[in-house]
């Protein structure tokens, strides 16, 4: 920037623009003004909005925020209630909740995931028209298929009524109104929700590999079996990857759809932290414990997607 | 890759083994595909069905006598909480919430993604990494600052009302709505932008630069014409976002009837006085989905790459 | 006063220096051609010269006007780029206007140009078409009249025919070769393609490293290569490089070479350069242009210092114009050309003839020629 003060002071063209020195710096400063509002943005109400939380967090907030630390009272109560199983405190059925929904739901819709997109992959007519059904639960909020779902899961309406009404009449299919089994039914509306696009991805990873490999092991004798779990299955462990970071924040996140099937379930046995934190914040005026719980799960998502983001965003060498 | 061909072996009875192959393969798809549609069906089919046929029938059969009746009630009778005045209010809503969030955050992340691929800077990455993380936090973890933000807002309004007959928006929930949409979805926005501008020519930009053109000349002419799938693809993606939003719309405009339409639709739902009138309310369920079902079904390619685009990072 | 003057150019990238003190000029009408292989910075060169990067150090002139600081657009200077960087959201007519629209160029002004420029190129017809319409050989000349329509002081070419394939590049060649002959433009080429930089240039700056190893007429770095790198790089095919010792004693030095199970070749050196007899009994490297290594019929008759020696031809390589002969010296593959009739047959033994006034030595240590 030096040289172009001198060259201002040296060239009789530059002289008779004075302006042309500010406007200069203006041009060169535009890129960073137009992304400044954005980051400023994401810093406040992102990162700001974070450290406020884990402020709230030591404090001894109820209905109100109040502003006086008051040491880490909150997770004294949540470490505690931790260890409270009988009877189960809510942050004992929220964190026990995550723990079965959370690994089911990330299996399941793995296994299912790579099965269809499998099957999908054998040259199947009506793909096109199979994909979008298979995908569309994504598109709409659970909200509403949450509707459907509730009255489908109902011992008194849905499919156990059916299939009496066909003349099963012994079955019994009440998990959605037993305290014990309510989040099972959380995990198959939540599978139903994300399968599809975890299909998706696993589709387009297998349409990714190349079909000379494909031939290679063919010529060598591979049958289908081996095919897929020597060759095909290891070439998709990037989209593993991604599915799994999809499918992770996707269920520290889930909240409607406790809300939409289950309201909260018997006795709050459905919730998870996201429903705890809210319950807590909003309903039990407990401002600090509910803002503890969402440090928490936030730390969670941080320990999962940070080394991923640092993975995928590091500077490759050109 | 193409499927892998599997060498026809004879069996006893003449089928072979790869017909076999093929049935169960069909079969196992055709059934997953029940097992997918089985809800939207059930929401359908219930939402044209008399109280009578709901109660006395199977749920899934067709309506016998199919009534537009339930539709008409969840537009404009329905009632939710203690409010009878049926979902189109609060479809409004949410369509007043939803186009300019989409409209803002879309056009922010458009100049973000130009600015962080085509005039890189000291920095530029930890920028956006810091604007990626967004994406993925539990809201839950600002959900407490910004109502209290909010709220300040609120008074700053009603201050603003009373001084000068004007509140800015201020203290209005659907402003709130979308101001919180487009801060929480900018992430997603600019990251989408930031890998579809990657792979642009950047000697289209040095080639518009020679030409004479400037910062922002270069993404008027040159970026916007040219990004036509990406902004199908982000506005597609938010606006299933926004439109499907629960959370931020239960905590910032939770009652009364400023409510977008996913939490009039809970509350419809959960309304506990009466009969239950689950065609009703499965009728309420689809003018709720209409929209995004709607975009899905017309452009449900560039709603999976966008989908993708958020999951797969490059 | 040369026209182009780039006095110590330096660039860097944080501790990276990418360009280590560039100087070069070129005369007005001149044609410049920046070779050398990928990542040397020829292309952050250009850039710098058009004022898309930034330089560290060093001054760049045009006309005798420092031009360091300027805006791109503001250097007088028109570009070619290697993807052609056509505007795809506009028609043909559009991107070779869009820099006049830029500058607030009048509408029926900017017609006027774009049809002159439509008529030197011959693309009058293709006006109204998107550049995805377009063929390769099109889009170049599309590129073309966008840079010739500013008709601009400077010209940067940036690879712009690496895009092609092999015949097409050859008409391109000619085609910028006849369009600087007419209109008498300086321009500043790059490539990495020797023969561009042979056929198309008044000047070469060989480029390695962010150095400048050779700057100098075609003919001068063809026939007079500064050192090993410039040597191997320029010519095609190849300078056969054969590691050798100089024998002999007094003024009547020789080059020997090694070769497989047999008694050396030794060569006569009738006009050795002054530099080489320090070298007596010492290694060096003996370069020797493939058609200064002939079969005897085929040898430059008015060269005056040839020498002829058996060699054991290995594989034959039928080019149609020429035939080319593999044999091994000094543990190297040795290539020679032949006339395209030579009756030689791999596996036999054949007198091959070394033009010995157009070969050249290097220092080992170094890698500098000896002179």
């Amino acid at each position: 920037m030096t040289t172009v003060a001198t060259q201002i002071k040296l060239t009789p063209e530059h002289n008779a623009r004075p302006g042309a020195s500010v406007r200069s710096h203006l041009q060169d400063a535009l890129p960073k003004i137009v992304l400044a509002p954005s980051f400023a943005i994401t810093i406040v109400f992102v990162y700001g909005f974070i450290l406020w939380t884990i402020y709230l967090s030591f404090t001894n907030s109820k209905t109100f925020p109040s502003y006086a630390i008051t040491g880490p009272r909150a997770y004294q109560r949540l470490w505690r209630w931790t260890f409270e199983s009988d009877p189960p405190s809510s942050w004992y059925t929220s964190i026990t909740n995550m723990g079965i929904f959370g690994f089911l739901y990330i299996f399941i819709c793995l296994a299912l995931g790579l099965f269809l997109a499998i099957l999908l992959d054998q040259k199947i007519r009506g793909e096109g028209v199979l994909r979008p059904i298979y995908l569309y639960p994504m598109a709409l909020s659970f909200i509403v298929t949450g509707v459907a779902w509730k009255w489908f899961l109902d011992p008194g309406l849905g499919l156990e009524q059916t299939l009496h009404q066909w003349g099963w009449t012994s079955f019994h299919f009440d998990w959605i109104k037993n305290k014990d089994f309510v989040i099972y039914t959380v995990v198959i509306a939540g599978v139903w929700q994300a399968s599809g696009f975890i299909m998706a991805m696993f589709l387009a990873g297998l349409r990714g590999i190349d079909g000379e490999i494909m031939k290679a092991a063919q010529i060598d004798g591979a049958t289908t079996f081996q095919l897929y779990r020597r060759i095909v299955i290891p070439l998709l462990r990037p989209i593993f990857l991604s599915a799994f970071i999809v499918l992770a924040h996707l269920a520290i996140k889930s909240y409607d759809l406790v809300v939409a099937l289950t309201s909260g379930g018997p006795g709050g046995s459905a919730w998870l932290p996201s429903n705890f934190m809210y319950e807590f914040t909003f309903k039990r005026n407990e401002m600090a414990v509910g803002s503890a719980s969402a440090v928490i799960m936030l730390m969670t998502i941080t320990a999962i997607i940070v080394p991923y983001l640092y993975s995928e965003l590091r500077e490759r060498p050109r | 890759m193409s499927a892998v061909a599997t060498p026809a072996r004879q069996v006893t009875g003449g089928i072979s083994a790869r017909t076999v192959n093929r049935i169960v393969i069909y079969g196992l798809l055709a059934l997953f595909a029940l097992f997918y549609l089985m809800p939207l069906f059930v929401m359908l089919v219930t939402s044209f069905k008399t109280m009578d046929e709901i109660q006395n029938g199977n749920m899934l059969a067709l309506p016998q006598a199919p009534t537009f009746e339930p539709w008409i009630k969840a537009w404009s009778e329905v009632c939710s909480g203690l409010t009878c005045v049926g979902m189109k209010g609060y479809f409004w809503n949410s369509i007043k919430m939803v186009v300019p969030a989409v409209i803002i955050s879309t056009l922010l992340g458009a100049l973000n993604g130009y600015v962080l691929t085509k005039w890189r800077f000291r920095g530029a990455t930890l920028v956006f990494a810091l604007m990626l993380f967004a994406c993925f936090i539990p809201f839950q973890s600002v959900l407490l600052p910004m109502a209290t933000i909010l709220g300040r807002f609120g008074r700053f309004g009603a201050t603003l009302q009373n001084a000068t007959g004007f509140s800015f928006g201020l203290g209005n929930s659907t402003v709130n709505l979308v101001f919180v949409h487009v801060v929480y979805g900018l992430g997603f926005t600019t990251l989408f932008f930031r890998n579809y501008y990657e792979a642009f020519p950047t000697e289209l930009i040095k080639a518009a630069q020679v030409d004479g053109a400037s910062f922002f000349q270069i993404f008027r002419r040159i970026m916007l014409p040219n990004s036509l799938p990406i902004i199908v693809v982000t506005v597609i993606y938010q606006f299933t976002n926004i439109w499907n939003d629960f959370l931020f719309a239960s905590a910032y405009a939770g009652s009364g009837d400023v409510m977008p339409m996913t939490v009039a639709l809970n509350n419809v739902v959960n309304t506990s006085t009466g009969v239950i009138e689950y065609n009703v309310n499965m009728a309420a369920a689809m003018i709720a989905a209409l929209p995004t079902l709607l975009v899905y079904v017309v452009a449900g390619r560039y709603f999976v790459r966008g989908l993708m685009a958020g999951a797969v990072k490059g | 006063m040369a026209f182009l003057e780039i006095d110590g150019l330096k660039k860097r990238f944080g501790s990276v220096e990418i360009l280590k003190g560039i100087d070069v000029d070129l005369e007005k009408g001149g044609f410049l051609v920046l070779v050398g292989p990928s990542g040397c910075g020829k292309s952050t060169l250009l850039n710098t010269i058009a004022g898309l990067e930034t330089i560290t150090e060093g001054e760049i002139r045009v006309d005798g006007r420092t031009i360091n600081d300027l805006h791109p657009s503001k250097r007088d200077i028109a570009m070619v780029f290697q993807s052609y960087a056509l505007y795809p959201n506009m028609t043909v007519a559009g991107n070779i206007s869009f820099g006049m629209e830029m500058r607030g160029v009048p509408a029926v002004e900017r017609q006027k140009a774009i049809d002159k420029v439509a008529k030197v190129l011959q693309i009058g017809h293709l006006l109204q078409r998107k550049p995805s319409q377009l063929s390769g050989g099109q889009r170049q000349r599309v590129a073309m009249g966008r840079a010739l329509v500013r008709d601009p002081k400077l010209f940067l070419f940036d690879e712009p025919l690496s895009n092609l394939d092999a015949k097409l590049r050859v008409d391109m060649r000619i085609e910028i070769k006849r369009l600087h002959a007419t209109t008498g433009t300086t321009i500043v080429y790059v490539t990495h393609d020797q023969i561009e930089a042979m056929t198309l240039a008044t000047k070469i700056a060989v480029m390695r490293d962010g150095e400048v190893q050779q700057f100098g007429t075609p003919a001068e770095i063809y026939n007079n290569p500064t050192n090993l790198f410039v040597a191997d790089f320029m010519g095609s095919p190849a300078m056969n490089l054969v590691p050798a010792t100089i024998g002999g004693n007094g003024n009547a030095l020789s080059v020997v070479l090694q070769r497989d199970a047999r008694e050396p070749i030794s060569l006569p050196l009738a006009d050795a350069p002054a530099g080489l007899s320090a070298f007596q009994g010492k290694p060096v490297i003996f370069g020797v242009r493939p058609e200064a290594l002939t079969d005897p019929e085929g040898a430059e008759r008015n060269a005056s210092n040839i020498a002829t020696a058996d060699c054991h031809i290995e594989v034959i390589e039928p080019a149609g114009s020429d035939t080319f002969a593999v044999t091994n010296l000094g543990g190297k593959a040795v290539v020679a050309r032949l006339r395209a009739d030579a009756n030689i047959q791999p596996g036999t033994v054949t007198p091959l003839a070394f033009n010995l006034t157009k070969a050249v030595f290097f220092d080992p240590a170094t890698e500098n020629r000896i002179v």
